[in-house]
């Protein structure tokens, strides 16, 4: 049983990601919610979870500043992260990948492509 | 006149969005400004990156809270809060210019700000220097419009 949390600024996004990932099967035992990345970080300094799914556009503190406070810090370096987000460049892709982030989705996305990549960064996670 | 990049990403982009994570069909699309639709939500960016801009999406009353009902997966319009449709209308507009931008420049990443949602006014003509597609979908439609600076 999986651990989610979700980061993005949109209510409404955050539901759809939550709904996709309780339709596809996906054995999850707790989903946590922030609303940008410094209410993530909060979150997940008090409980860990096995997986994130970040969007980059957020207010405050926004998905790439999450990902690089995750990488300083060694309790949260090693939490896997698929980046959700609208922006398809390979210059984003790239950079996000390089701070750490081992999954990329764009929106938008099928439902499908969601699960893979969640079950893919699981996989590599529980190898 | 032939189709211009930016009609041609703007138009590919509405499309895809509605129809891969909104569940909405499009009946029909018009090139250019067009009149936009009243009494409805007006969702407005700016992005830097490559090239910068504006973004706007002009949205009819009727379609936004079915556009928004189909997003959340409600079985009942009528259950849904307005600040869930001005939410929905903000995700929009975010995927459809994060996807216009990402088909027109695909190598150099960009920044968009966070959308501003105000009620439509309806019946202005758009951006003349820009493009724009109106796409007929249930319950109304919608206006899609970029400008470059």
């Amino acid at each position: 049983m999986y651990r989610v949390l979700i980061a993005d600024d949109s209510p409404a996004m955050r539901s759809v990601i939550r709904r996709v990932i309780q339709l596809s099967g996906l054995e999850v035992a707790e989903f946590v919610e922030a609303g940008d990345g410094g209410e993530a970080l909060s979150l997940l300094r008090r409980q860990g979870v096995d997986v994130i799914l970040t969007d980059i556009n957020m207010p405050n503190v926004n998905g790439e500043q999450l990902l690089r406070s995750m990488r300083q810090d060694n309790s949260l370096r090693r939490t896997p992260v698929i980046v959700v987000s609208t922006d398809a460049t390979e210059q984003r892709i790239h950079r996000m990948l390089e701070l750490g982030a081992q999954g990329y989705i764009t929106k938008p996305f099928y439902p499908e492509a969601l699960r893979a990549e969640l079950e893919r960064v699981l996989g590599v996670w529980n190898a | 006149m032939p189709e211009s990049a930016e009609a041609g990403a703007l138009s590919a982009a509405t499309r895809e969005v509605l129809e891969t994570m909104f569940f909405t069909e499009v009946f029909g699309e018009s090139a250019g400004p067009g009149p936009a639709p009243g009494g409805g939500l007006e969702a407005r960016l700016h992005f830097e990156g490559q090239r910068s801009g504006d973004f706007q999406v002009v949205i009819a009353p009727g379609s936004a809270r079915t556009i928004a009902a189909n997003f959340l997966g409600a079985e009942d319009e009528a259950g849904i809060r307005e600040s869930q449709v001005t939410d929905v209308a903000c995700e929009l507009a975010n995927m459809i210019c994060g996807s216009v931008l990402s088909r027109l420049a695909a190598d150099v990443a960009f920044d968009l700000s966070h959308p501003e949602v105000t009620p439509a006014a309806g019946g202005d003509s758009g951006w003349p220097q820009g493009a724009a597609r109106t796409f007929a979908l249930e319950n109304g439609s919608l206006r899609a419009a970029i400008r470059f600076e």
